[in-house]
């Protein structure tokens, strides 16, 4: 008993060393790189990293010679080039169902994602998912060729981030985003960080809408936003973005069908989530009450979807003035049943 | 149809619905429930699928309302400015505010059943009874033209984004236009029972068809049918 304690008191400050070691060389490493790699006057524009960008990304933690495994101490004065390796090494799965898109043959993963710079799904915007699109899908040429089919198309191809379509995700989450009036004929855009600061003040942004700070948004909070008149110039937009990542980019036919997404009943509207920007121009998501994008007027005014967001009191209202054109028909009718001899002349 | 009809053939009958009339009433009538079926799938995509596709009801929808919009406007052109009735058939005069109303709903609730004559006449330039009007007025004038705004403004979202925010969103909107589309559609079976309240339960819907409705004993003499048939 005695002994197995030595043991493990022994092998805990190893264990604890061991752990340590690797982590602390791998940040000194990134450290060393991005000593150079960070200044665009030292390593040219093509091989500066955006040291604000990636060090946000996933691919930050796991160190640069992870993926730049020939990086020797003596770099760059060995002369050795650096080697870098294949997404599909780690993404695998993701690689597999990509290439056996027609978009394989066209952009590798690069041409779509920066390394240095990628983001999971949950933490970028609409706008942003599409920028990697619109690099080869122009703008115009899209909208006109979604307009040939799809009603109301620019209305899709604003609102709708592309790949919640040309996707093989089977389902999608509801996302409120700040969005702020800008000219008259423009619209409304994102709003930034730093536009929701200046209404926040001090308090942090989520604030706007979180009243409580407890990190999830209740109905309430959304109707006392929406009602604010300090935040006219504010909107909550929503949008569908897939639940899963996918690189099938092709479109299924249920996308063509408008079944997906507007046959999916109020059932699919229950659980939604409200992305917060950043300083960095990252988001961050709170969950949002369940149920609360069906609120009838407040809790998302100007999230509607036909077919999915109708609200079920407005239902039993509608229902009840229709039974109401009935009454006549059938009481005068029953009256006038009753009451036929009166009326041979 | 019988438009070949000469002074003889309609002596008895006075000429009440003039041919844009009766094109805008059908197109409207056609109109209305198409937009009505369709709504309704569009709304419960899950439960109705009575015209295929999601997108064909909704392409089937805003071309009946754009007919329904058209239809519209040809009846507001004629009675505006062709027949230039429009006020006259349409506003109720203070008569029929102050004592025609409560007449004519007497007759509709009581003195029906006991079979008395209904106290309005039809003529062409005071076709409808107070109620009639009263409900006409709010229908044509108030409910029509929103369902139609609304209706506009829900198939231009984007490039309307701003305007349907400064009237409270796009839910609001929403709601409104299926609210008033449920009240035009409560009124259908009270409309259409109403027509079969004539001296037979076809009477008004056949002049409806053709423009001609029998005339009543003693009620022909302040518009006759040779005035009628020279006005057209």
């Amino acid at each position: 008993m005695n002994r197995n304690f030595k043991y493990n008191r022994l092998w805990l400050p190893l264990l604890i060393v061991a752990l340590w070691l690797p982590l602390s060389a791998s940040a000194m490493e990134m450290d060393d790189c991005l000593g150079c790699h960070s200044d665009s006057d030292m390593v040219g524009d093509e091989l500066v990293i955006d040291e604000g960008k990636f060090t946000e990304t996933v691919h930050a933690e796991m160190g640069c010679v992870t993926c730049h495994e020939s990086v020797t101490e003596e770099h760059p004065d060995d002369g050795e080039a650096v080697s870098n390796s294949s997404c599909l090494d780690c993404h695998e799965e993701l690689g597999d169902e990509y290439m056996a898109t027609s978009h394989a043959d066209n952009a590798t993963c690069s041409d779509c994602h920066n390394p240095h710079q990628v983001h999971g799904l949950n933490t970028v915007s609409g706008p942003d998912m599409n920028a990697q699109c619109f690099q080869c899908h122009e703008g115009p040429d899209v909208m006109d060729s979604h307009a040939e089919w799809l009603p109301q198309a620019s209305l899709h191809i604003t609102k709708v981030p592309c790949i919640t379509c040309h996707t093989a995700a089977e389902g999608y989450d509801i996302v409120l985003n700040i969005t702020q009036k800008q000219d008259k004929l423009k619209g409304y855009r994102f709003s930034s960080h730093a536009d929701l600061k200046e209404y926040s003040g001090e308090k942090e942004i989520s604030r706007l809408i979180d009243i409580d700070g407890d990190s999830h948004i209740s109905l309430t909070e959304l109707r006392t936003f929406n009602l604010n008149p300090a935040y006219s110039e504010l909107e909550l937009g929503g949008t569908l973005v897939p639940n899963e990542m996918s690189h099938n980019l092709s479109t299924l036919d249920n996308r063509y069908d408008c079944t997906f997404c507007h046959a999916a009943g109020p059932g699919s509207m229950q659980t939604s989530f409200l992305a917060l920007p950043s300083e960095d121009g990252l988001y961050q998501r709170l969950t949002v009450e369940e149920g609360a994008i069906l609120d009838t007027l407040y809790g998302t005014p100007n999230f509607y979807m036909t077919g999915s967001t109708r609200s079920a009191s407005m239902n039993i209202i509608g229902l009840i003035i229709i039974c109401g054109g009935f009454i006549m028909p059938i009481g005068h009718g029953t009256l006038r049943f009753l009451t036929r001899k009166n009326r041979k002349h | 149809m019988t438009e070949e009809h000469s002074d003889q053939e309609h002596q008895d009958q006075i000429y009440l619905q003039p041919i844009p009339v009766r094109i805008w009433h059908w197109l409207n009538a056609f109109g209305i429930v198409t937009l009505a079926v369709s709504g309704a799938q569009i709304r419960f995509p899950e439960y109705i699928s009575l015209l295929g596709s999601y997108k064909s009801a909704i392409y089937l929808h805003n071309t009946a309302g754009f007919v329904v919009a058209i239809s519209f406007s040809l009846w507001f052109f004629y009675y505006t400015f062709v027949a230039r009735t429009m006020a006259n058939l349409y506003v109720p005069r203070v008569d029929d505010l102050k004592s025609g109303i409560l007449r004519q709903a007497k007759f509709y609730f009581l003195t029906y059943f006991l079979g008395w004559e209904n106290p309005h006449h039809p003529t062409p330039d005071s076709k409808f009874n107070p109620m009639q009007k009263s409900v006409y007025l709010a229908i044509m004038f108030v409910m029509m033209p929103l369902v139609s705004l609304s209706g506009i403004f829900l198939t231009n979202v984007d490039p309307l984004r701003g305007l349907i925010v400064m009237v409270g969103g796009l839910k609001l909107l929403a709601g409104l236009h299926f609210l008033l589309a449920c009240s035009l559609i409560a009124f259908l079976p009270t409309h259409i029972y109403l027509a079969t309240l004539g001296r037979t339960p076809t009477e008004h819907i056949k002049t409806m068809w053709t423009g001609w409705e029998d005339e009543e004993e003693g009620h022909g003499e302040e518009s006759t049918n040779a005035d009628l048939v020279t006005s057209r």
